[in-house]
């Protein structure tokens, strides 16, 4: 009876009706009474005219042209994409009030989705053909579809792999990834050897796969990462000792590290020493100064010590790299007395500058064992001139090598 | 028109044909040939200079004689090599060009030709190994070593240190000694190279004495250097390092013996002040104000008394500048770019017969030759004469150090305080 255009009008010429009395009952103000009035008599005449004019079609009354037309043939089916565009219009919402990188999310979700629904909406009534109106569909958005799903797709494998990898403890990750190599060769092997398997069988392993991929993803992600042993450093023992000298001293008073500066110090201290001679990566192109059975210090450069040198000699503000090796038949380790320097020291939230010894030295190095240490010396070693150093020979000044507990393993540095 | 008219005026039409093609296409063929004779000639001419700073095809020192001695040969059998095969082709090309002839019979398979053609090139390449090898080994031993110095690299400039000695000259070196630029040896003696880097990686080449070799943070790499004869060998950083790459060069002055003990000894002389109430001594006040942060010169002192330790480690990113020691010594500054001789002096000195060149280095820069425009131009604002990462709010990715020597402000009246203190530097 009524066409669809009548029944819409019909339609919001009641709302504006009710509208116009409620606000007009409950809002006691004239001029919007009036503007809303006057919108519903609008509608209601926009009403009478199309129910006159049947949505303006000429063929309205004939049955045949209208049933033919594209429009006509098209019942819509079931849309996910308007779903995800409120969806995405209340992440917008609720961005905008809380973390607003949310919005980025939203708006993400909006593009996507209007962008699926306006294509949807136009393919469906492309032609009078549903088959034909799907190919069209496909044909525009598969071609973004397609690597835009790949790519988040594999970017949850990887982020969940990833969760996976950072769950699982050291030893663990090698008894995971030998039973995942070994169940990657079976099913290669398998698939190898029978050439009739369904090529679906083959797909669900994969989606099996990527899904068990995920699901440990997620739960791992959840539980967390493991824990990562912090390795204290004789450079963090160091400055710690130097820093804050009343909490170092009341924790070598309670036992938890040898008193006293870890490089001046033959006693080895908590985690800074483990395996320490796994850390020798340059085998070459180094400096390198050797700990003697009898207790001397001795030193190697690349081509020939300079004739008759019984000083090292290193860029003045270079990274230096120096390989001790230890070839006492005790742990030791090389220190390196730079003379001092001026440094802040906080307590009781009042910054005082003291003098402090500015040294760096290995670890505790067993015998036959090598560490490196990278020297940088920003002040040349006639700036220490006239200062003599204790860690030196009686009376000398200048820059020096040394092995605590090891009173004649003293070896000069100079610094041009 | 008869049949003989007609079949005339056809051969006329159609020599005027070819001599209109002739007109056309013979000028393009002379210009292509003129083009081709112009450049043949120009990669021809660039290689006669006389005096070129740094061919490798005039050897000065042994290392650099061994490289000439294996390169020749090698050339000339490539030379050779390249003659024929390129000869063959031209002739092929030339011979069997298509000109509507029809396809030869095709055949496959030579195996005499083919074995042949597969033996010979491995016979030359055994040729050539056997003696690169050689070579290789030779310019690689240090058990021959009578001087070491080493050498450090930064953006862009070479920093030479001599360390504490028995080498290099009787008496050996007493105590340590910095320069930068010019590195000087004692000419017919063998130097080893002791090189490195303080930020990316350069490479020391200097091409009249030996190759090049990469000079990398964190390692130490060694390079053999001897000239046959007093005399100065340019060289230049051989591996990109950065936006002034092209500004970093350096030299090696080789002087007599007695000439290197003289150098030697003179930088080893202790500091001398300038008269006090000259300009001068202004520069010195100046220098310790607005360059003594990151320039050394060893010896000088605050108005106190207390001996000055320069700290570049907190100024710029490599952590060193050029120690300023006897400055006028060297002949070129920042980075060996620009010469601190006028163009007269600067001949005078690089253009030495051997036997006069020690004498006329050791002078150094004296105050007639004192080529003070480029001094006075970069301490006036060294970024805009040299490129460098000097922009104060560029300097984001370095913690805030410079790569090179920033713009200081300096007054006119503070260069010529400082030009006048640095001429003094000696």
């Amino acid at each position: 009876m009524f066409t669809t255009g009548t029944k819409f009008l019909i339609g919001a010429s009641v709302i504006a009706l009710v509208a116009t009395i409620v606000y007009g009952v409950g809002q006691d103000g004239v001029l919007g009474t009036v503007g809303l009035a006057s919108a519903t008599v609008g509608l209601v005449a926009l009403t009478v005219l199309n129910a006159i004019l049947r949505d303006s079609n000429v063929f309205a009354d004939d049955e045949a042209p209208v049933e033919t037309t594209a429009a006509a043939q098209y019942a819509p089916g079931a849309s996910v994409w308007p779903l995800g565009f409120a969806f995405g219009a209340v992440v917008v919402a609720v961005g905008l009030v809380s973390y607003q990188p949310i919005v980025v999310i939203g708006l993400v979700a909006l593009a996507a989705t209007g962008g699926e629904w306006v294509v949807q909406a136009w393919a469906e009534r492309a032609s009078g053909d549903p088959e034909y109106n799907a190919r069209v569909r496909n044909r525009l958005s598969n071609s973004l579809e397609y690597p835009v799903a790949a790519a988040v797709g594999i970017g949850i494998l990887v982020y969940a792999f990833s969760r996976v990898m950072l769950w699982l403890s050291k030893t663990n990750t090698v008894v995971a990834f030998t039973v995942l190599a070994a169940t990657i060769l079976l099913i290669g092997f398998t698939v190898a050897n029978r050439r009739n398997i369904k090529a679906g069988a083959v797909g669900g392993v994969v989606a099996i796969g990527a899904v068990a991929v995920v699901v440990a993803g997620a739960v791992t992600g959840i539980d967390g990462e493991r824990d990562i042993p912090v390795f204290e450093t004789t450079t963090v023992w160091q400055e710690e000792a130097i820093l804050h000298p009343v909490e170092y001293a009341e924790g070598a008073a309670e036992g938890k590290h040898p008193a006293g500066l870890i490089c001046e110090s033959p006693e080895e201290f908590p985690e800074a020493d483990e395996n320490v001679s796994e850390t020798v990566a340059n085998k070459s192109g180094a400096y390198q100064v050797f700990l003697s059975a009898s207790g001397q210090l001795s030193f190697d450069v690349p081509g020939p010590i300079e004739f008759g040198a019984t000083a090292m000699s290193i860029p003045r503000s270079n990274p230096t790299n120096v390989i001790f090796r230890n070839e006492s038949d005790e742990r030791r380790r090389l220190s390196l007395d730079l003379g001092v320097q001026t440094v802040e020291v906080e307590e009781g939230g009042e910054t005082t500058e003291v003098e402090a010894p500015r040294q760096l030295c290995t670890t505790l190095i067993e015998p036959g064992g090598a560490q490196l240490v990278t020297v940088v010396a920003s002040e040349p070693s006639f700036a220490a001139a006239g200062v003599e150093n204790p860690n030196g020979p009686p009376g000398a000044d200048g820059y020096w090598f040394f092995v605590p507990g090891v009173d004649t393993a003293k070896l000069e540095l100079v610094v041009p | 028109m008869n049949q003989r008219n007609h079949d005339r005026t056809k051969r006329r039409d159609a020599s005027a044909t070819t001599i209109v093609a002739a007109v056309t296409s013979k000028p393009s063929r002379v210009r292509i040939a003129k083009y081709a004779a112009i450049a043949g000639f120009g990669a021809l001419v660039t290689g006669c200079a006389e005096n070129a700073r740094q061919d490798t095809f005039q050897p000065a020192g042994t290392n650099a004689q061994k490289i000439d001695d294996l390169a020749r040969p090698v050339f000339y059998v490539a030379g050779a090599v390249g003659v024929v095969v390129l000869s063959v082709v031209a002739f092929v090309v030339m011979r069997y060009r298509d000109r509507g002839q029809p396809i030869p019979e095709q055949t496959h398979g030579k195996p005499a030709l083919e074995i042949a053609l597969t033996i010979l090139p491995a016979l030359i390449l055994i040729g050539v190994a056997i003696p690169t090898v050689g070579t290789i080994m030779a310019l690689s031993e240090t058990d021959d070593t009578e001087c070491v110095v080493n050498v450090t690299g930064q953006q862009w400039w070479w920093e030479f240190d001599y360390p504490v000695q028995d080498g290099c000259m009787p008496g050996g070196i007493t105590e340590p000694i910095v320069t930068s630029g010019q590195m000087v040896i004692p000419a017919e003696t063998n130097v080893l190279i002791r090189g490195t880097s303080r930020d990316v990686i350069h490479s020391f080449w200097i091409p009249r004495l030996n190759g090049k070799r990469d000079m990398v943070p964190g390692r130490v790499h060694t390079l053999r250097m001897q000239a046959n004869e007093p005399g100065i060998y340019a060289g230049q950083c051989a591996e990109f390092c950065g936006l002034s790459h092209a500004n970093m060069r350096m030299e090696v002055a080789a002087l007599t013996g007695a000439g290197f003990e003289e150098w030697v000894a003179n930088q080893l002389e202790a500091y001398t002040p300038p008269e006090a109430e000259t300009l001068a001594a202004e520069g010195e006040a100046s220098f310790i104000a607005n360059c003594s942060r990151c320039h050394q010169v060893n010896g000088l002192e605050d108005a106190d008394g207390n001996l000055i330790v320069s700290r570049p480690d907190l100024q710029v990113y490599p952590g060193a500048a050029p120690n300023l020691t006897n400055l006028m010594t060297r002949n070129t500054f920042a980075g060996a770019t620009w010469s601190m001789l006028r163009p007269e002096c600067r001949d005078n000195v690089w253009d030495a017969p051997s036997e006069e060149f020690t004498g006329r280095y050791l002078e150094g820069v004296t105050p007639d030759c004192f080529a003070e425009v480029d001094m006075r131009e970069w301490l006036r604002n060294a970024p805009a004469k040299k490129p460098m990462y000097a922009d104060p709010e560029k300097l984001g990715p370095t913690d805030g150090l410079y790569r090179g020597m920033p713009y200081l402000a300096l007054s006119e009246d503070q260069i010529d305080q400082l030009l006048a203190y640095l001429l003094e530097l000696k």
